[in-house]
């Protein structure tokens, strides 16, 4: 095994988990700031980027793990939590993070969320959220708002929008979080709280499209609508007021811990590691695996 | 006295037919006997109706078909309704239930009257020893432990295991209607011609399961550690042996919530360095296709088995056909290959699932294991397997020197590249579903993509020398050639040992590498071929049309193939190959060939 061998007296810098590989995203996407909150989270964390696996499916966003040095996997659209699921199960050492678009989280692979939810993995899942298309160049996504006229929504949206926030405590989340690129210090403390928590933690990050989105979601404009949920007093223990304002996703836009489970139920890691305990004792030798199948008399 | 005999027994659901064909089987294979049995249900999803087959033989079987030298009707409706699954006969026994009221000489199957027909009072034996109508079964056990000889002890041992903790009385019920069973068998002797000679076999050696508990119990042998999958007919079995099982080596199973998530788990296994593998049958292979494409392009190993059921769509769930041939060489878009391997028994699904984990890592690569639902439900004596004649491949791992400058996708004389997987010091990398140059970074330039898709390919080339892969049988001159693969093949073979007794010259090439497509190997086999057949179960003749894109196979080699649930049967095979026989012979003496089709 060589993935325990973490160094807690380590000490990292963000640029430690930078990759030299320049992004392909338009000058001023909120998806830049994404990767330094990350980055910096990782630092405060301090694993090592060999023990950090990094998925992601398709998307503007899914190009993240590439600017970072840690093992990352770009898979296909909508898929990246199955995927990380399959790593954390195969080896719960690593510290596994997931990122996604509105589309391919939401849309294409939302039949997802609910999933691991429920199974309360020990995954990070962030969330780029940009209401729009991007790398497809400006079609209708799962989050745009009623009436967003789009390419492929010419004379506006007929469809109300997916509550990112609402959907994944409905599901019954035990870490749902919000944050913006506008704040940094705050998103990446975010990341780094979400990563800490012990289960499935989900950070939807509104950040903006500079090329396809609309003025008043870019940065400039989230100034004036950015409300944070500790300054508001939110008690994030409380979930039926987290449900409340997360009702409000789409006409205000709260940063912050919406909520985290006091008491969160067991994970599934931890499930397996007992039961793959308790069960070792019976194991049969490999090479003797067929005797089970000499028949027994029966009637 | 006979060395093979072929038992069809039919009922309602809950009458204990297939446990009172379990007991046979078991008992047959304590004895040293081989067998096949397959099992055969109604659509309901409880009760309905239920039949079973058994095929017994002091020689290895070699599938399950055949009419029946036994047919045991508990109730004639039921019965009626598998049809062709259990042909009747004039020389077939016939024995059934007495309360159906049916008259011996008026038996409610048409076309056809059978010249021994015993009626037994089945019902009112277990009511009478037993106390219960529940005590059919036993009934029957010791009708057919009676009359064909096997497991006399052996079955009552299991009666009394079975009812040991529902107390003495009941154990001891049981064990008269057992013994009433053998008794009227012993009264009422068969004909001599349909007794089963002794067996040959060493004694308490044969195992006894069938394809599906094999294959998992061959992926924990090959170091498997990860399943993900999701419920399908027929091969959900696999999936709930390992759920069994697998935590016990260290581990895990997932239920996923669909079948692409199923296979996108085992992708994230085989990414973090852990052998892998999923289960489906058609319908979910078409939903994987997609995360098979990014494991070809991410090189990553893993083993999808896909156990066929008739198709397209739902179609028909619980009967085998080997139409997914197709479906497993083009799975997936864009230029591609990816290696397909078909067992053709239960015994031979255990080497086969091995060779699959062993091909994945190898290569770096999914492969696909083409089960079909015959195979995988079926229960077959298989002779003892040596595991220690099993080398298990790992994948190739970077050394200290390759992670110093570590490439993952590095090109080489080989194409295959050194893999390392997260928790590895110095072997970061991205993986990814995008084209990417040596180091796994995204590109978008033709001339990289043309040289990766180059290294995808000639990687296999090795693979397609792997003579041990395909089983060749037969006079290896001769000018009739029969090909056939996955459970049909065991009908060509014994085509071919009947043809064999008649002196025939033929020979059979059954490929268990279906893909890559092995050329040499077919050409080889076609040199001194004139005629022959390609006995699949298909309506499209897959492999046949698959053959012809990469061989020149000889014009008077045709297919024999049919849609499913419609088993080919050997003597048709044998048929088909007399008429060849005369052809040849009739175009040797000039003689001009009448007209067909």
């Amino acid at each position: 095994m060589n993935t325990t061998d973490t160094l807690p007296v380590e000490k990292f810098q963000a640029g430690d988990f930078k990759s030299d590989l320049k992004p392909i995203w338009c000058p001023g996407c909120g998806d830049f700031g994404v990767v330094t909150a990350l980055t910096r989270a990782l630092a405060a964390i301090g694993r090592p980027p060999h023990e950090i696996a990094f998925v992601s499916g398709i998307g503007c966003s899914s190009r993240i793990p590439g600017y970072t040095t840690a093992y990352g996997f770009n898979t296909v659209h909508g898929r990246s939590l199955p995927i990380a699921q399959g790593i954390k199960l195969a080896n719960p050492e690593l510290l596994v993070l997931v990122a996604s678009g509105d589309g391919d989280g939401f849309s294409i692979g939302g039949g997802h969320v609910a999933h691991v939810v429920r199974r309360n993995i020990d995954l990070t899942y962030i969330v780029m959220d940009n209401q729009i298309y991007g790398l497809t160049k400006g079609q209708l996504s799962p989050t745009s708002a009623r009436g967003r006229k789009t390419a492929t929504s010419n004379f506006g949206s007929l469809e109300d929008p997916v509550n990112p926030l609402l959907y994944v405590l409905g599901y019954g989340a035990s870490f749902v979080a919000q944050g913006t690129p506008l704040d940094m210090v705050g998103l990446a403390k975010l990341i780094e709280e979400g990563i800490r928590f012990p289960g499935f933690a989900f950070i939807n990050v509104q950040s903006p499209c500079v090329t396809y989105g609309e003025e008043e979601q870019q940065l400039k404009a989230q100034r004036s609508r950015v409300e944070n949920l500790a300054a508001l007093g939110h008690d994030p223990a409380d979930r039926a007021r987290a449900i409340e304002l997360a009702r409000e996703y789409g006409t205000k836009l709260h940063t912050g811990v919406l909520y985290r489970n006091p008491n969160p139920p067991p994970t599934y890691g931890e499930g397996v590691l007992q039961r793959q305990q308790a069960l070792r004792k019976d194991a049969v030798p490999r090479q003797d695996i067929l005797k089970r199948f000499l028949p027994q008399p029966s009637a | 006295m006979s060395n093979n005999i072929i038992i069809g027994i039919a009922g309602a659901g809950g009458d204990g037919v297939v446990s009172a064909g379990e007991s046979l089987i078991t008992a047959a294979a304590l004895e040293g006997y081989h067998g096949i049995m397959t099992k055969s249900f109604g659509s309901q999803i409880r009760g309905g109706e239920a039949s079973c087959r058994l095929r017994l033989s002091t020689e290895p079987v070699l599938n399950p078909n055949g009419s029946l030298d036994v047919a045991v009707a508990l109730n004639w409706d039921d019965f009626r309704r598998f049809g062709g699954e259990l042909p009747v006969e004039r020389r077939t026994i016939v024995i059934y239930e007495s309360k159906t009221g049916v008259a011996r000489d008026n038996l409610p199957l048409e076309g056809v009257t059978p010249a021994v027909v015993f009626s037994v009072p089945i019902t009112e034996m277990a009511e009478k020893h037993a106390g219960t109508s529940k005590a059919k079964n036993i009934v029957v056990a010791g009708l057919l432990a009676g009359w064909f000889g096997i497991g006399r002890e052996s079955m009552l041992a299991g009666i009394r295991k079975k009812f040991a903790r529902k107390g003495a009385d009941v154990v001891n019920g049981n064990v008269r209607a057992y013994q009433a069973g053998l008794e009227f068998a012993e009264n009422n002797p068969l004909p001599e011609d349909r007794k089963l000679k002794a067996a040959s076999g060493g004694k308490g050696v044969k195992l006894l399961t069938d394809g599906n508990d094999m294959c998992a119990a061959a992926a924990i042998f090959a170091g498997c550690t990860f399943f993900g999958g999701y419920p399908i007919t027929p091969s959900t079995e696999i999936m709930q042996y390992l759920d069994r099982e697998i935590w016990k080596y260290g581990g895990t199973v997932l239920q996923a919530e669909d079948e692409i998530a199923g296979l996108g788990a085992v992708v994230g296994a085989s990414f973090a360095g852990k052998k892998a593998m999923t289960a489906t049958s058609g319908p979910g292979m078409s939903l994987k296709t997609e995360m098979l494409g990014l494991a070809s392009i991410a090189e990553l190993p893993l083993v999808c088995v896909n156990v066929q059921r008739g198709g397209p769509s739902t179609g028909m769930p619980t009967k085998a056909e080997q139409s997914d041939l197709f479906q497993a060489v083009f799975s997936a878009h864009g230029d591609c290959l990816r290696p397909v391997l078909a067992p053709i028994s239960v015994g031979d699904i255990f080497g086969l699932t091995v060779e699959a984990f062993n091909i994945a890592e190898y290569y770096q690569t999914p492969v696909i294991l083409l089960s079909d639902q015959e195979i995988s439900q079926r229960k077959e004596t298989v002779d003892p397997i040596d595991t220690s004649r099993f080398q298990l491949v790992e994948r190739r791992r970077p050394t200290g020197a390759e992670l110093a400058k570590y490439a993952r996708f590095k090109f080489t004389e080989s194409g295959i590249s050194p893999i390392s997987n997260p928790g590895m010091v110095g072997g970061n990398y991205l993986a990814a579903g995008i084209e990417h140059d040596e180091s796994g970074r995204p590109t978008a330039s033709g001339e990289m993509h043309a040289r990766m898709n180059e290294k995808r390919f000639q990687k296999f080339n090795p693979l397609k020398n792997r003579r041990d892969l395909f089983q060749i049988e037969g006079d290896p001159d001769a000018s009739i050639g029969i090909v056939s693969w996955g459970s049909v093949a065991g009908v060509a073979l014994e085509a071919l040992r009947l043809a064999q007794a008649e002196g025939l010259h033929v020979k059979v090439l059954v490929p268990k590498l279906l893909y890559p497509l092995a050329e040499q190997v077919y050409q080889d086999f076609f040199a001194s071929v004139k005629r022959g057949l390609f006995v699949e179960q298909s309506y499209q003749a897959q492999l046949y049309r698959l053959v012809r894109m990469y061989v020149d196979v000889p014009a008077l080699v045709k297919p024999l193939a049919r849609s499913g649930s419609n088993p080919i049967q050997p003597g048709e095979v044998l048929d088909r190959l007399r008429e060849m026989v005369v052809a040849m012979q009739r175009n040797r003496n000039h003689q001009p060939e009448p007209v067909q089709e």
